[in-house]
C-alpha cells in the first residue's frame, strides 16, 4: 500500500514536471500581468516612478471626463458594427459560389485566403494608401467618370469606411469555416426541396441558413471579439495617430498613446479592463441571442 | 528522472559558472551599452566612429541599437523603469528635466575638463544640458527651426525663394504666387504650418508671448491661437498652401513630407533635416529661417545630448566615449554634422574643410542667423509632447472643415491648459 501511494506520488510529481513549462508560462506571464495591470488600473503610474494609488480616478474619468474615450468608442462600434456582417456576408458568399464544386477548388480557396495571410502586416496598410489616397487607384478609376475624389484615406467622414473595406478584404478564416460547414449539409435535402419546387432562395433560407446557423453563430462570436481587438490598421494607416481628427481612433489604439505616448500606464490598464468587460458583454449578449436562432442537430427538444 | 542527483546538478552548475568567471577574469572587456534614435545614416556614422574609437582602446566593447523618435521614449523608459538602462543614452532637451529629475541620470560636473574637454562649447551650449545647475547632457549638435524650399521649382517658376528677410505677409504672397505660376492639379506654394509646433513657437516669440513660460503654464492667450490659425486659413483657402486631406498624408518624415510626394515647394523643418529630406528629394533644396516678425524668435537648440545613466557601472570610460564623439576631429569626420552642428569650436574649424554642400549649408545657416537667436527658453513642461499632437487634431478640424478659427482657438486653448494641469 506505502509502495503504491509512493509510486504515485513520483507520477505526480513526474506530471506537474512536465507541466511546468506551461505553468510557468501561466503565472509568470499571463496572470502575473493580467492581476498587475487590475492593481495598476487603480494607480497613476509613469513607469519611472512607482505606482500612486489614486482609487477609481482613472474610471471615472474614462466614464465622465474623457471626451477622446467616448470617440474612441465610437469609432469602434462604428468599425465593428459595419465590418463584421459585411465581412460574414462576404464570407459566407464566396464560400457559397465555392461549394459548388469549381474545378481547381483548393486553387481558388488558397488565393482567397491571401488577403487573411497578409492581412495585419505593414504593406498591406502601405497598399491602402496606395488604393484610397489622394491619387489612389480608386480615384483615377473615378476621374476616368469625370469625378474629382476625396482623398478617402485621409478624410474624416470616409476614412474609418477604408478599415472597414480592410477588414471585410481579410474574409479569409470564415470563408474557410463557412465552406467546411456547407459541406456537412445534406445534398439530399436540397434534392428534395428541389422536386418540391423550392426556388434556389427558399432552399437558401429554410435549409442552408437553419444547418449552418451554429457555424455562423460560432464565425460571428469570434470576428466580434476580433473586431474590438483591432489595432494594427489603424495603427499603421494613420501613423499611430488615429488621425485625421481621430476619425480612426479605435479603442485599441488610445490605449496605446496612453500606454506608450504618455505614460500614463494606470490609465491605460483601467481602459484595458473596460474593453475586457465590453467584449465579455457583447459575447454574453450573443450567446443569450443564440437560442433563439441557432439549433444544433444533437439538441434534444 | 533518476539520473541526475540534485548533488551532481548543482556540481555542474558551479563547475560552469566558475569556469565562466576565470574566462571573464582573464580577459576582463569593459562593456558599455550606448543607445539612439534616428534613421540609417546616423546609425552608419554612429557606428564607424565607435569603431574608431574601439581601435585605440582595445579591451572596451560597446554594444549600440538604435530606433525611431516614436518608439524611443517608450523602450527608454521600460529600461529605466526595469533597471536595465544602457550606459549612454541618447536624451532630447524636451525629455531632460524628468530623466534627471528622476535621478535616472549621473550628474556629469565631475569629468569636467577630464575626461571631458568640451568647456570651447560656451556657456549658452552647456547650459542646454544642466538640470538645477548640475550638467546632465553634453549637446552632440546645434540646430534650428527652418524652412526648406525647392530651388529648383522656384526659379523655374521665375520667382524669389525665401530668404531671412521675407515677413509672414510676403511669405504668404509668395505661396499663392507659386500655386498660380505652376498651376498644376494638386500642387501649392507651401505646407500648411498651421499645426507645426515649432512654427507656432516661433511666431508667439517673434510677438513677444512664449510657447510655454518660466513656470511651465501657457505663454500665450487664446486670441493669438485665433490669429495664428486664421493666418494659416487665409492662405489655404487663397490657394497657397496645402489642403487639408493632403496635408493629413503627411506624417513629418521625409518620405511622406508633402515636398516629397510632390505636392508643395516649401516645407517646414529642422535646419539639421536638410540632409535627409535632400537625400529624398530630385530637386535642389535650398534652407531659409522661419518668415521674419516684429522680433526675433528662432533660437538655438541641441538638437540632441549624450547623457550616461547613473546605474552605469563605468561612468568615467562613459564619458570619455563622449568627450570622442563631441570633440575630438577623427569622429568629427565621420559623423560630420548629421546630428547637427558641433558645438565645439574646435571641432566645427577641424571638420568646415572636409563638408559636402548640404553639410555647409547647415553650418552657414547656424552662422547667418547668429544675429537674431535668442536664448533657449526652459525645457517645455510635462504634457508639452501631447499638447504638440492636440495641435494637429484641432487644426485639422479647421482645415478639413469640422471646426471655425474662432471655435478651434478656444477649444485648443483649454484643452492644452487641462493637459498640463493634468501631466
Amino acid at each position: 500500500m506505502a509502495a503504491r501511494s509512493a509510486a504515485l506520488a513520483q507520477q505526480e510529481r513526474a506530471a506537474y514536471l512536465f507541466l511546468s513549462p506551461w505553468l510557468i508560462g501561466l503565472i509568470f506571464l499571463t496572470l502575473g500581468p493580467t492581476l498587475a495591470s487590475l492593481y495598476l488600473s487603480f494607480t497613476q503610474f509613469d513607469l519611472l516612478q512607482p505606482p500612486r494609488w489614486i482609487g477609481v480616478e482613472n474610471y471615472a474619468r474614462m466614464f465622465f471626463a474623457d471626451q477622446r474615450y467616448r470617440n474612441a468608442l465610437s469609432v469602434t462600434f462604428i468599425y465593428v458594427a459595419c465590418s463584421v456582417p459585411l465581412k460574414l456576408v462576404f464570407a459566407l458568399a464566396l464560400a457559397m459560389v465555392l461549394d459548388k464544386g469549381l474545378r481547381g477548388l483548393t486553387v481558388y480557396r488558397a488565393l482567397l485566403y491571401l488577403p487573411s495571410l497578409l492581412g495585419g502586416s505593414v504593406a498591406i496598410a502601405v497598399l491602402w494608401r496606395q488604393i484610397f489616397g489622394y491619387d489612389g487607384l480608386v480615384n483615377e478609376a473615378l476621374a476616368l467618370l469625370g469625378i474629382d475624389g476625396p482623398s478617402w484615406i485621409s478624410n474624416p467622414n470616409y476614412s474609418i469606411y477604408t478599415l472597414v473595406i480592410l477588414r471585410v478584404w481579410q474574409f479569409g478564416s470564415p470563408m474557410i469555416i463557412f465552406l467546411a460547414g456547407l459541406r456537412q449539409i445534406p445534398m439530399e435535402l436540397h434534392e428534395a426541396a428541389a422536386i418540391d419546387g423550392a426556388s434556389a432562395f427558399r432552399r437558401f433560407r429554410s435549409i442552408t441558413l437553419p444547418l449552418l446557423a451554429p457555424v455562423i453563430f460560432f464565425n460571428l462570436v469570434l470576428q466580434t471579439i476580433d473586431a474590438f481587438k483591432a489595432f494594427t490598421p489603424a495603427f499603421i494607416v494613420s501613423g499611430g495617430t488615429g488621425g485625421p481628427v481621430d476619425s480612426t481612433l479605435f479603442y485599441t489604439l488610445y490605449l496605446y498613446q496612453e500606454a506608450f505616448a504618455y505614460f500614463r500606464m494606470g490609465y491605460a490598464s483601467a481602459m484595458a479592463w473596460v474593453l475586457l468587460v465590453i467584449i465579455a458583454i457583447s459575447t454574453a449578449a450573443a450567446f443569450l441571442s443564440a437560442r433563439y436562432w441557432v439549433h444544433y442537430g444533437d439538441e434534444r427538444e | 528522472m533518476t539520473g541526475i542527483s540534485r548533488r551532481q546538478m548543482l556540481a555542474t552548475v558551479s563547475a560552469a559558472t566558475a569556469l565562466a568567471v576565470g574566462a571573464a577574469q582573464a580577459q576582463a572587456p569593459l562593456r558599455m551599452r550606448m543607445t539612439w534614435w534616428g534613421g540609417a545614416d546616423r546609425a552608419r556614422r554612429t557606428n564607424e566612429a565607435i569603431g574608431a574609437y574601439l581601435k585605440r582602446n582595445a579591451n572596451l566593447r560597446v554594444d549600440t541599437d538604435s530606433v525611431g523618435w516614436g518608439d524611443y521614449w517608450t523602450r527608454l523608459a521600460t529600461q529605466v523603469a526595469g533597471g536595465n538602462a544602457p550606459d549612454l543614452i541618447q536624451m532630447d532637451y524636451r525629455y531632460i528635466f524628468e530623466y534627471a529629475r528622476r535621478n535616472a541620470l549621473k550628474p556629469l560636473d565631475e569629468f569636467i575638463p577630464d575626461p571631458l574637454a568640451i568647456a570651447d562649447f560656451g556657456a549658452a551650449n552647456l547650459d542646454s544640458g544642466r538640470v538645477d545647475g548640475k550638467l546632465y547632457g553634453v549637446a552632440m549638435g546645434l540646430n534650428s527651426t527652418a524652412m526648406f524650399y525647392d530651388r529648383t521649382v522656384i526659379e523655374r517658376l521665375g520667382l524669389k525663394p525665401p530668404d531671412h528677410n521675407t515677413s509672414w505677409a510676403q511669405f504668404a504672397e509668395l505661396c499663392v504666387a507659386i500655386t498660380k505660376a505652376a498651376s498644376k492639379r494638386g500642387f501649392f506654394g507651401a505646407q500648411d504650418g498651421g499645426y507645426v509646433e515649432p512654427m507656432l513657437e516661433v511666431w508667439l516669440r517673434q510677438r513677444g508671448r512664449k510657447l510655454y513660460d518660466d513656470a511651465g503654464k501657457l505663454g500665450f492667450a487664446r486670441d493669438d491661437v485665433a490669429e495664428w490659425f486664421d493666418y494659416w486659413d487665409r492662405l489655404r483657402k487663397a490657394g497657397g498652401s496645402v489642403p487639408g486631406e493632403i496635408q493629413a498624408l503627411d506624417r513629418g518624415t521625409p518620405e511622406t513630407s508633402v515636398m516629397t510626394t510632390g505636392r508643395s515647394a516649401i516645407v517646414f523643418s529642422h535646419s539639421n533635416l536638410l540632409v535627409a529630406w535632400q537625400g529624398v528629394n530630385q530637386n535642389k533644396l535650398g534652407m531659409t529661417p522661419y518668415p521674419r516678425g516684429e522680433r526675433p524668435g528662432q533660437y538655438y537648440k541641441p538638437s540632441m545630448l549624450m547623457s550616461i545613466a547613473s546605474s552605469a557601472p563605468n561612468p568615467r570610460e562613459a564619458a570619455r566615449l563622449i568627450n570622442f564623439i563631441a570633440v575630438d576631429p577623427e569622429a568629427g569626420n565621420i559623423l560630420q554634422v548629421e546630428r547637427g552642428v558641433p558645438p565645439s569650436a574646435r571641432m566645427r574649424g577641424a571638420i568646415l574643410t572636409q563638408l559636402d554642400d548640404m553639410a555647409k549649408a547647415q553650418v552657414d545657416f547656424i552662422s547667418l542667423i547668429a544675429d537674431s537667436v535668442t536664448p533657449i527658453p526652459p525645457p517645455p513642461p510635462k504634457g508639452a509632447g501631447e499638447n504638440e499632437q492636440l495641435l494637429r487634431r484641432v487644426y485639422e478640424r479647421i482645415s478639413l472643415g469640422q471646426a471655425s478659427v474662432p471655435q478651434a482657438a478656444t477649444e485648443f486653448h483649454g484643452e492644452a491648459a487641462r493637459i498640463l494641469e493634468r501631466a
